[in-house]
Parts: structure tokens; C-alpha cells; sequence
């Protein structure tokens, strides 16, 4: 009944919307033909269809999330008195049980009398709230078609008022972001305080050893416990250089092949293969680094004298450089599609071959997005969890040889998230300052980045 | 107008998801807690599913310290009922339940888990003891030139640790510190090498926390590898390098016997039998901890702490044998299998004395 | 005057046609860099899907071993079902087979070799059709999973190995006799998850992710394109803008852990949801993918030529008619492709779901937005992490699976976007 709701809804707002569009043909008949009316027909269609949905979806919405408070609420208050006295969580167990019984799950073993009273209660109570927002809905749909119909009028600015809401829901989704970025700073920031009152902040940023070994249990005594983050951060920062060392050039100049030079059935089957490369999970990237690529890379540098660890960063940047090119080349690849022929031709009659007028024109154009698309993928480097996890390996070194192994600040989020120990050590407390530090630090990377693509942003025609 | 009709279904199709969302009763069992513990747990899990009219109980993979949080936030649907944890409970853990309302919390030892030091087949099997151990992978050792002091650690190849073992560069893949099998690995194997220093022993009973401090610290110069809490990854790395030992659970050794091999230590081979007798001197205990209040309003939590302390289950040729769980001794089983059915003790706070 | 003109021409034509085959060569070595470029990266992905198809096709086919099951009265009536001992038959079938077997151990390394989900199959047989009672019948069953790694040659017939000297000879009686073959792997299909490799099967993941991405499409996708509209056409330039714009650039660089972080702290702990849903990995997947789509949208629209916006506003369409009739219809291929791309990263993404417990061990498959449920890359994850050697081979099948998927997904929008796709 409840999920068939919706449905009813969506019928509802149809009936509307077509209701709507007659009742101004009629009016556009009688003012004397279409052109007569303000808006379009399909706008009165369209503002009777809001107005019935709009107002029944937000009371169905309040109705979800108060209807089980309100329902338990009221057994609560019949059930008896031995039971309503208990604590909150266990009278949350009683109506679990009572839930169970009404859906006709398999229940625990001792029912009792009360309990199967107070299950009838509760399905009565649930079919009364269903029938009284159904009656409501209707009640709504109905009111909302009747007062625009009665409205519709030859002057009636529907496609005003429709551009209006519709401009606000816009605005409503774009909202969706800042609430986002508000929930990640609020549920990193107190856990990542906390973890500075353990340890001094000024230790964790411009600390040069990173080794959580504190204790586990509360009866062992720790060791050192170092929690300086830039070993962690270098290690971040020299994957993500050689990922991007593989997928700038080889993304891009796939890129312009794809858009300049291919053929365009050629295109259609290549460009789909390459974004394959970006969908395959980074789980599965992981095992391919550690199991097939890693062993490879370290016999051949042992083949040539060369001591490759078998978690070097080498191979989980290179791995990562190649999960990273569809990033770079699709997004190329579109802004390069969108840079104005008329560019290229210019180019082309002054005598300049294909690959200058990419080099000087095509690419200068389309540079803007190209450094947003680079940007992307550059914080999808910083941000990859799984390959660094299985190929990159735990230990904190301070090198910049690529043919060591380093960590990332990713990998040490999930180490110290999922480990055994005690949730509030300053280990895992650790995890929530790393995340906070790494959240500012894109921040800040993005804002400057951010400032060069406007700065050289050009409109073309 | 196609595309405004478009835009109303988005609008309404927004709305699809918040219908699921009503909060559903539970009818299974929801459980929480290490992954050393969820390869047998899931079994359990599964043979109860099967075999009764229950639904399979939910088991997550969260870590002992996760899932302590989750078991202690409190009683209700929301918190699950069981945790799985590869150490015991923790006094401010239990303190935190108790805070919590989460008052009645049984305590159920389920075995042993043998923390293995293997390598390749390949290569020849090594003859280790704890002080080898403890001398290859400190931070801190004790000067082999003589006298109380402590130097860093010098070694590199197993020859100079001890003159019978190979010439071969000290590698070691293990797990990160967050882990408790690391902790565990710690405390049986390191610090049982380091007493056998007769004035580190003498240290230990002057002050216990520089006798730790010296036994638990594991050297960072590379020559033990964090290689993460995936222990399969471990097998397959060790099959690629001969040279690497790797430091895991039994029940991958046992699993894996035609690619690695268990190194002795102190003599005693890692094979189930010696670690089921306590032979072997680097095992470990794990636990579940189940809520009292839930029991019976949860359907089906009775049924599967029966299942788990069965003696089909967890007994000497149990099917978690077969995982690579190392049952307790026969008393013991009996006592577990007693507050599994009796629901009773519950932990208490002298248990932490 | 007229002839320093020609000589000038001349000398510049002389200039370019020197430098002409210089220019031709670059402009070949250029052309060989894209398609060396194109080469290399399609190379990786042949080496991978050969890596993963070598590893993961054996696990389509599973071993299944013939036994001749007696139904014995004594132990089944149709009313005592649920209590029978279906074990006991399996093992009873065994010992029929090699009555010789004698001894505790050997009789249990016998019966290691049929798998521990037998039983059930045959009880599922007896409940369909209780006229099996009484009579005997040759049943294909599934064989244990490391008899099935031993079929494919994954464990050798080292006796020192996997299997001791007595199970390698009765296994070679077994093929001898015809009693072992390989045959379709429909539990991997049907079933969900399972502790034993050969009754482990993928329905539940598939089915959870199938849940998960469509609460995460009909929201993201939506929401996306509103705000990237909004964004580009309607906002105006100023600080909250800016703010906006900043905002979502840096949500897309923000780890995908972190937003697994906000699940927890938000959805689960804040709004009381419940954890393993699909609802809540939707949601947050949701939350992750909207800056990708939201980015590429606007990337699509800024792509549009002013030109249009132009002539439709000329013509006296308002604004928002401007917008919706010509510039978003023809910005929707790009926008098509930023949501292929974060679609494509949530349907991989693993590392958020890990907060928000959806690595859990779940059986029955779900069939609610409410339901616990895994997700089919956190199934790979568990399944990797399995020490059963016979999960590796079904790590690489669910892979397979799940890159299908993708490719469905992915062949559905690529087709959608060439409808539109055009050049200025």
C-alpha cells in the first residue's frame, strides 16, 4: 500500500499536468486562439503538475519520518505498565518483537498475550495513519489541480511561475553539495580534536616519522607511537607524480588521436574501450599490481642490479596511472570536440599542419579543461585507497626513491580504521586527523587550480 | 514539454527511495567484530541458516576494536547483538557497555589461532626460536659484544642472528600495528625471545613498561614489512620471494601447505595437533561477547550460540577445526558450552582484576 | 616595388618548403605518439582481462561427483523432514562406494571429498518430490572444492600436498569409473554468499549492487544536472558561486573513505538507518559521484557555443526555455559521459561501503532498499581475503561479473550519447 503510494502519485501529477493543458487550450479557444494566451499551454500543464506533486511529496516525506515515532508512541502508551516502565533501549527490543510478529517474521521464542495485543494495536494504528495519508494526498492532488485550474486564465504567467520553481529546485539540488561538505567536516572534525589534544598538532604536521606502534591493550606499554604526518604525505604525493606521469601523456595524446586523427567508427569502438579501463574496480587494479605486475617489476630490476621492493611505489603509481587515463582522455577528449572548427580551419588555411594547429590552437583552446580534467584526476590519485593498499604497502619511509616502499595517507585511514585496536586510541583517532589534513590540503590544491583555469578561460565563437 | 515531463519524473522519482526507508524489524542475528574471528563465525552462521528455520545471521567484518564500539553503543535493534574479537575485551571497553546500558555481557572463548612464521616452499624450512625472533626484528637489541646495553639493531641476514640459520637477508612480511595478530605476535613470540636475555628478564620484574617497551618494538629499517591485514596477499608474496618469511594466522598455513610452509619455533612445528596440545609456543585466544538483553527478543540468538559452542562445531573434530580453528581442551569447552546454554556469568567487573 | 614583392614570395616560399619536410616528419611522429599512446593503453587492458579471464573462467565449471543415493525409509518420512539426517546418507552413499574404507580418519578424509552442501541439495530433492523415498538413484553432486582445485589442476597430486596417498587413489577410482565431471557452475549464478568456495554464489552481491546503483542514478543523475545547470546558467558570478564551485571540485578529491566516514556519522548514527542497506550505500555513493557528474556536466555546458543561447534568447525564449530546449539537450552527451564515468566509479567502489558495514557476510539475498545486503566489489574484497584457495578462482569469476556489468552500462550510455554527440 505505502510503496504503491508513489505510483499513484505519478499517475496523479499526470492526470494533472494533462488537465491543466486542456483547461487553457479551452481558455486559448474562447480568448480567440493559442497566441492569445501568456504561456504556452504546456506551462498551465506544467504548474498544475507541480502544484499537485510538490505538496503531497512533502507532506508523504514528513509523514515517513514521524509515522513510526507517532505509531510507537501510541502502543507504547498501551501497552502495560510493567513494560512501558522499562528503559528506553529495552522497550526499543519490545517493539522490535511486536514489529516482527506484525510483519510475520519468524519472532523470538516467549509471546505473550500482550505482546500479540499490542502487535493488533499496532497494525490497526499503521492502517489508520495509511488510510488517513491517502485521504490526505488526494485531498492535496485534488485542491492543488482545482485551485490552478481555477486560475488558469488567458494572462495567467504559468511559464513565469513554473521557471520559478523549477529555478529553485535547481537551486535546492545545488545545496546538496555544501550540506555534503559540511556532513564530512562535522564528522571528521570533533574525532580529529580529539586526536590533537593527544597529540600536539605542530607534531603531527612537521613530524618526520610516522609509526602508530602505541599500545593496543591498556596493560601494554607502547613504544615510540610517532604520529608525524609528512612521511605519509610525500609518499601520497610521489605516487600520485609517477600515476600522473603515465596517464598525462598517454590520456591526452589518446585524447587527440581519438578526436583529430581517428576515424570516426575507430572512435566509437575506442573511446568506450578506455573508459572500460576506469570502471574496473579498484580492488581488482590492487591484486593486478601485487600479484602479476609487482613480482615482474622486481625480477627485471634484479635482472638489472636494481633493489625493487615488492611494494615499491613504482608499481602502485604506474597501476594507478592506468586506472587514471580514461579519466584524462575522455574529459580531453570532450573539451578537445568542443573547441569551434572554425579555430582549426583558420589554422589549416595559414598552412599550418595537423599537429601544429593541435599544438598552438587546438590545445591552447582547449587548455581550460584539459587542466580540469588533469585536476580530477590528480585528486583521484591522492584519493585511491584500494590499489595503495595491496600494492604500495604500510611502511612510513622518508625517500624519493621510486623503487621503495611508501604509504599514503589513504592507506593509513584504512589500517588504522579497520584495525583491532581500541576505538579511541590515538591510533584510530589518527585516521580522522590524516582526513582532515588531506581534506584542506585538496581544498587549498583545488583553489589555486581553480584560479588558473579562470584566469585562462576563453569564450569561443 | 518531453523533457519537462522528464524533470516532473525526476522529481518524483526522488521521492522512491525515502518510501524504503521505514525502518524494517529485524529477525536475524547481527554480528560484528575481527576478521581473524569472521572465517569461522560465517561458518557457523551458515550451518545455522541451513539448518534451521532462522535466517542466516548478518556477521561483519569491522576489526575487534570496531566492533567493540558497535557492541557497546548500546541495547536495541540498531546495536548488534554479538562481537567477534580476536583479543579480550578491554576494561574500558566493558566500562563503556556498562555506560551504555549494555549490563550483561557473556563472555565465550571459541579456540586458539596459531600465529605462523612461514615461508616459500621453495626454500629451505627454517629452524627458528623466539630469541631469533626477537633479535631479527626488534627496534633495540641488546649489544652482542656483551654487557647491559642496547644497540641498534645490527643484523641483516638470519646467519648473523644465529650462525645455523641460512645466509639470507632478514625480510619479513607482517602485519601493521593496528592488528591483533601483530599484537598478538608481539607479546608470545617477541617477548618470550626477549627473556630469554637473563637481564631483560631481570629488567621485566623492575620495570615492566622498559621491558615492553624493548620487547614490542618492532624495527623499521625495512626488514619487517607491513604488508596488510590481507593474509592471502602474504601467501602469494611469499610464493614470488623465496627469501621473505611472513608472519599470519594458522588457518591460511593450513590452507596454503603445498605453497608455504610453517617455520619451527622453539623446536616445535606449527601444526594443528601441537598447537591444540599448547606445544607451540605462539597462539592466541579468541572470544565473542554476546548483549544478555538480547537473547529471545532477537530471533534466533539462543540457536546459534547453541551451533557455535556444539562439540560438532568448535570440538576436537569439529567442521571449525577443519577451518583451521584450534579447539580448547576438553574442561574448557565444557565451561563455554555451559554459559553459552546457561546464559551465565555474565562478565563482571572483577573480571578485569 | 612589384618585383621585391615576388622576390619576397619567393624567398618565403623557399622558407616554407625547406622546413615543409621537417614539418611532415613531426607531424608523423605526432601521429605516431597518439596511436602508440592508444596502443599501450588498450595493451594494459588486454593483459589485464587475459590475467583475470585466465584466473576466473575454471569457475564457471564446477566438479561434480556421481553418487548412488539410497533415499532410506528408516531415516526419511515426509513429516520428520527438518530432523533427518541427510549427512548420514551422503556419508552412507560414500562408504557404499568404497566399502573397504575403515578407520575415523579415513572415513572422514573420504567423506571430505563430497561437498559439505550435498546434504542440503538432497534434502531439497526429497522436500520437491517425496516419492524419492525408498528408491536409490545416481545423483551428480557437488564435489568438495578442493577436489574441484585438484580437477583443474590448480593443487598437485603431491601426496605430500593437499590430499594424502588414500584420497588421490579413491579419487582415481572415482575418474576411472566415470564418476567425476566438470559441468556448469549454476550455484555461482543462483545462490548467495556461502563459506564454501563451490556453494558460494554472487545473486546476493549482484543484487545488492543492482539496489544500491539505482538509488544512486535516479539521485545523482538528477541532482547533477540540476546543479551543474544551475551553476553554469543561472547562478551569478559572486562569492557564494565561487563557494559552490570550490565546494564541489574539492568534493571530488576527497577520498572515497571519508565519505564512507560521513555515512557513518550521518545517515547511520544521525538519521538512525539502517547499516549494510543498500538505502545507506546508495546514499553515499550518491553523495560521492554527484561532484563527478556535476563537474562533467558543467564542462558539457560551458562546451555549448554561446552562438545558441544567443539566437534562442533573440528569438524571445526566456532563460530557462534557452536552457532546457537547446543548450542541455545538446550538452547532454557530455554529461552523459561524466555520469558513465561516476557511475562506473561507484559501481567499483569499495572503500566507503567498509564504514557503513556493508562487508559482512550475507546470505540471503536482498530484496529491499532496507536489507542487509554486500555490494559486488566488497564481495570481491571478502572473497579475496578467503584463505579456501578456490575463493581465488571465484574472486576472478565475480570480477568477470562485475565487468560486464560494466560494459552493459557502459554499451547502453555510449549508445545514448552517439544519438546527440556533435561537433561545432
Amino acid at each position: 500500500m505505502t510503496s504503491l503510494l508513489p505510483i499513484i502519485l505519478v499517475i496523479l501529477t499526470v492526470i494533472g499536468f494533462w488537465l491543466g493543458r486542456q483547461r487553457s487550450r479551452k481558455v486559448a479557444i474562447v480568448a480567440g486562439g493559442l497566441d492569445r494566451l501568456h504561456s504556452r499551454p504546456v506551462y498551465h500543464g506544467a504548474l498544475t503538475a507541480l502544484w499537485c506533486s510538490l505538496p503531497v511529496a512533502f507532506i508523504y516525506g514528513i509523514w515517513l519520518i514521524f509515522e513510526g515515532q507517532i505509531v510507537t508512541s501510541l502502543v507504547v502508551a498501551g501497552l502495560p505498565e510493567h513494560l512501558q516502565s522499562l528503559p528506553a533501549d529495552q522497550l526499543g527490543l519490545v517493539i522490535n518483537d511486536i514489529r516482527n510478529l506484525v510483519v510475520g517474521n519468524i519472532v523470538s521464542q516467549n509471546i505473550d498475550a500482550t505482546i500479540i495485543a499490542a502487535a493488533d494495536h499496532y497494525s490497526s494504528l499503521i492502517s489508520i495513519s495509511h488510510a488517513l495519508l491517502a485521504v490526505a494526498m488526494l485531498g492535496l492532488v485534488i485542491i492543488g489541480i482545482l485551485l490552478v485550474l481555477s486560475r488558469i486564465k488567458a494572462s495567467m504567467r504559468a511559464r513565469n511561475q513554473v521557471e520559478k520553481i523549477i529555478n529553485i529546485l535547481f537551486l535546492i539540488c545545488s545545496t546538496v553539495a555544501i550540506f555534503t561538505t559540511v556532513g564530512i567536516v562535522l564528522s571528521i572534525l570533533f574525532e580529529a580534536l580529539r586526536f590533537f589534544q593527544k597529540i600536539p598538532l605542530a607534531d603531527f604536521l612537521f613530524g618526520l616519522k610516522w609509526s602508530p606502534q602505541t599500545a593496543i591493550r591498556a596493560d601494554q606499554v607502547g613504544s615510540s607511537g610517532a604520529f608525524g604526518a609528512i612521511p605519509v604525505f610525500t609518499g601520497t604525493l610521489m605516487i600520485a607524480l609517477i600515476a600522473m606521469l603515465v596517464s598525462v601523456p598517454l590520456g591526452l595524446m589518446s585524447a587527440i588521436y581519438l578526436s583529430e586523427y581517428a576515424h570516426r567508427k575507430a572512435r566509437t569502438i575506442i573511446k568506450p574501450l578506455l573508459e572500460i579501463l576506469a570502471g574496473i574496480p579498484t580492488v581488482v587494479y590492487g591484486f593486478f599490481a601485487a600479484l602479476t605486475v609487482a613480482p615482474r617489476v622486481r625480477d627485471l630490476g634484479a635482472l638489472l642490479g636494481l633493489d625493487v621492493s615488492s611494494e615499491s611505489a613504482l608499481v602502485a603509481g604506474v597501476v594507478m596511472g592506468v586506472m587514471i587515463i580514461p579519466f584524462i582522455s575522455s574529459l580531453s577528449d570532450d573539451v578537445i570536440n568542443a573547441v569551434p572548427q572554425a579555430l582549426r580551419d583558420g589554422s589549416y588555411g595559414l598552412g599550418a599542419t595537423q599537429s601544429e594547429t593541435i599544438c598552438r590552437v587546438v590545445i591552447p583552446a582547449a587548455l581550460p579543461g584539459i587542466v580540469g580534467g588533469v585536476l580530477l584526476a590528480v585528486s583521484r590519485a591522492i584519493g585511491e585507497t584500494m590499489i595503495v593498499v595491496m600494492a604500495a604497502g604500510l611502511s612510513a619511509n622518508l625517500t624519493a626513491n621510486p623503487m621503495q616502499a611508501v604509504t599514503t595517507v589513504t592507506v593509513q585511514i584504512v589500517t588504522l580504521l579497520v584495525g583491532d585496536q581500541e576505538f579511541d586510541s590515538a591510533k584510530t583517532l589518527a585516521a580522522f586527523a590524516l582526513g582532515l589534513l588531506l581534506f584542506i590540503v585538496t581544498l587549498i590544491l583545488n583553489i589555486i587550480a581553480l584560479q588558473v583555469v579562470k584566469k585562462y578561460r576563453e569564450q569561443y565563437e | 514539454m518531453k523533457r519537462k515531463l522528464l524533470m516532473l519524473a525526476a522529481v518524483v522519482m526522488m521521492m522512491f527511495p525515502a518510501v524504503m526507508c521505514q525502518a524494517a524489524a529485524r529477525d536475524y542475528v547481527s554480528i560484528v567484530g575481527s576478521s581473524t574471528i569472521y572465517p569461522f563465525a560465517t561458518v557457523v552462521a551458515e550451518q545455522f541458516g541451513k539448518s534451521t528455520k532462522y535466517k542466516t545471521p548478518k556477521i561483519e567484518s569491522t576489526g575487534s576494536g570496531g566492533g567493540l564500539k558497535l557492541f557497546a553503543s548500546g541495547i536495541g535493534v540498531q546495536h548488534p547483538d554479538i562481537t567477534n574479537a580476536s583479543r579480550r575485551i578491554k576494561k574500558s571497553e566493558y566500562e563503556k557497555c556498562q555506560k551504555n546500558g549494555v549490563k550483561e555481557v557473556l563472555e565465550i572463548k571459541i579456540g586458539y589461532d596459531g600465529i605462523v612464521v612461514a615461508n616459500s616452499k621453495k626454500a629451505p624450512r627454517l629452524k627458528l626460536t623466539r630469541r631469533d625472533l626477537f633479535l631479527a626484528l626488534a627496534q633495540e637489541v641488546p649489544n652482542p659484544k656483551g654487557g647491559e646495553t642496547l644497540i641498534e639493531n645490527p643484523y641483516k641476514t638470519w646467519k648473523d642472528v644465529n650462525p645455523d640459520l641460512p645466509a639470507i637477508k632478514i625480510r619479513v612480511l607482517g602485519p601493521p600495528p593496528t592488528s591483533g595478530t601483530r599484537d598478538a605476535f608481539v607479546e608470545l613470540a617477541m617477548q618470550g625471545g626477549a627473556k630469554t636475555f637473563s637481564w631483560l628478564a631481570a629488567l621485566k620484574k623492575n620495570d615492566k613498561n622498559k621491558f615492553k617497551a624493548i620487547a614490542h618494538t618492532i624495527r623499521e629499517d625495512g626488514a619487517y614489512v607491513e604488508a596488510g591485514e590481507n593474509d592471502n596477499l602474504i601467501v602469494q608474496k611469499l610464493e614470488a620471494d623465496r627469501d621473505s618469511l611472513g608472519i599470519f594466522g594458522f588457518s591460511f598455513l593450513d590452507q596454503n601447505t603445498d605453497k608455504v610452509q610453517g617455520s619451527w619455533v622453539d623446536g616445535v612445528e606449527p601444526t594443528f595437533d601441537n598447537i591444540a596440545e599448547g606445544k607451540y609456543p605462539v597462539s592466541r585466544a579468541l572470544y565473542f561477547y554476546v548483549k544478555k538483553a538480547h537473547i529471545d527478543v532477537i530471533p534466533g540468538m539462543r540457536g546459534y550460540l547453541v551451533e557455535f559452542t556444539s562439540e560438532k562445531a568448535f570440538g576436537e573434530e569439529g567442521y571449525l577445526g577443519d577451518r583451521g580453528l584450534i579447539p580448547m581442551p576438553k574442561a574448557e569447552r565444557n565451561k563455554y558450552r555451559k554459559v553459552a546454554v546457561e546464559l551465565a556469568p555474565s562478565l563482571s567487573a572483577a573480571d578485569f582484576q | 616595388m612589384s618585383k621585391r614583392i615576388l622576390e619576397d614570395s619567393q624567398t618565403a616560399t623557399e622558407i616554407v618548403r625547406a622546413g615543409l619536410k621537417r614539418r611532415y616528419r613531426a607531424e608523423k611522429r605526432f601521429r605516431i605518439f597518439g596511436i602508440a599512446a592508444i596502443v599501450i593503453s588498450l595493451l594494459f587492458l588486454v593483459i589485464l582481462f587475459a590475467d583475470i579471464l585466465g584466473k576466473g573462467l575454471p569457475a564457471f565449471r564446477q566438479t561434480h561427483i556421481r553418487l548412488s543415493v539410497f533415499f532410506d525409509p528408516d531415516e526419511l518420512s515426509p513429516g520428520t523432514l527438518d530432523s533427518a539426517d541427510f549427512h548420514g546418507i551422503v556419508k552412507k552413499s560414500c562408504r557404499t562406494l568404497f566399502p573397504e574404507v575403515a578407520g575415523r580418519r579415513r572415513k572422514k578424509a573420504l567423506y571430505k571429498l563430497v561437498s559439505a552442501g550435498a546434504p542440503y541439495e538432497i534434502r531439497k530433492m526429497v522436500v520437491r518430490n517425496p516419492s524419492l523415498i525408498g528408491t536409490v538413484k545416481e545423483l551428480w553432486l557437488p564435489a568438495d572444492d578442493e577436489l574441484d582445485m585438484l580437477m583443474k589442476g590448480a593443487i598437485s597430486r603431491d601426496p605430500d600436498g593437499r590430499f594424502n596417498v588414500d584420497q588421490l587413489a579413491w579419487i582415481e577410482r572415482l575418474e576411472d569409473e566415470g564418476r567425476l565431471r566438470k559441468q556448469f557452475n549454476f550455484t555461482f549464478f543462483t545462490a548467495g554468499d556461502s563459506r564454501d568456495p563451490e556453494l558460494a554464489g554472487i545473486l546476493g552481491a549482484l543484487s545488492g549492487t543492482i539496489l544500491t546503483l539505482l538509488i544512486t542514478l535516479l539521485l545523482s543523475f538528477p541532482i547533477g544536472v540540476a546543479t551543474a545547470v544551475y551553476l553554469e546558467e543561472f547562478a551569478k558570478e559572486n562569492r557564494w558561486s565561487d563557494f559552490l564551485e570550490v565546494n564541489i571540485n574539492n568534493l571530488a578529491a576527497v577520498p572515497s573513505i571519508i565519505f564512507g566516514l560521513l555515512g557513518l556519522g550521518v545517515f547511520i548514527n544521525l538519521f538512525g538507518l539502517p547499516r549494510s542497506a543498500p538505502l545507506v550505500g546508495g546514499l553515499v555513493l550518491t553523495l560521492m559521484t554527484l561532484p563527478t557528474i556535476i563537474i562533467a556536466g558543467r564542462a558539457a555546458l560551458k562546451a555549448v557555443p554561446p552562438s545558441i543561447r544567443e539566437a534562442a534568447l533573440g528569438i524571445g525564449a526566456s532563460p530557462m526555455q534557452t536552457v532546457i530546449h537547446h543548450v542541455l539537450p545538446l550538452a547532454m552527451p557530455g554529461m552523459l559521459t561524466g555520469t558513465i564515468i561516476g557511475m562506473a566509479r561507484a559501481l567499483g567502489e569499495t572503500a566507503p561501503l567498509l564504514m557503513i558495514g556493508m562487508v559482512a557476510f550475507i546470505v540471503d539475498i536482498p530484496r529491499s532498499f532496507s536489507a542487509p545486503s554486500t555490494a559486488l566489489p566488497v564481495q570481491i574484497y571478502l572473497w579475496a581475503d578467503s584463505p579456501e584457495r578456490a575463493f581465488t578462482e571465484k574472486t576472478s569469476a565475480a570480477i568477470i561479473v562485475l565487468l560486464i556489468f560494466l560494459i552493459c552500462m557502459n554499451a547502453s550510455a555510449v549508445y545514448l550519447r552517439k544519438k546527440f554527440e556533435r561537433r561545432w
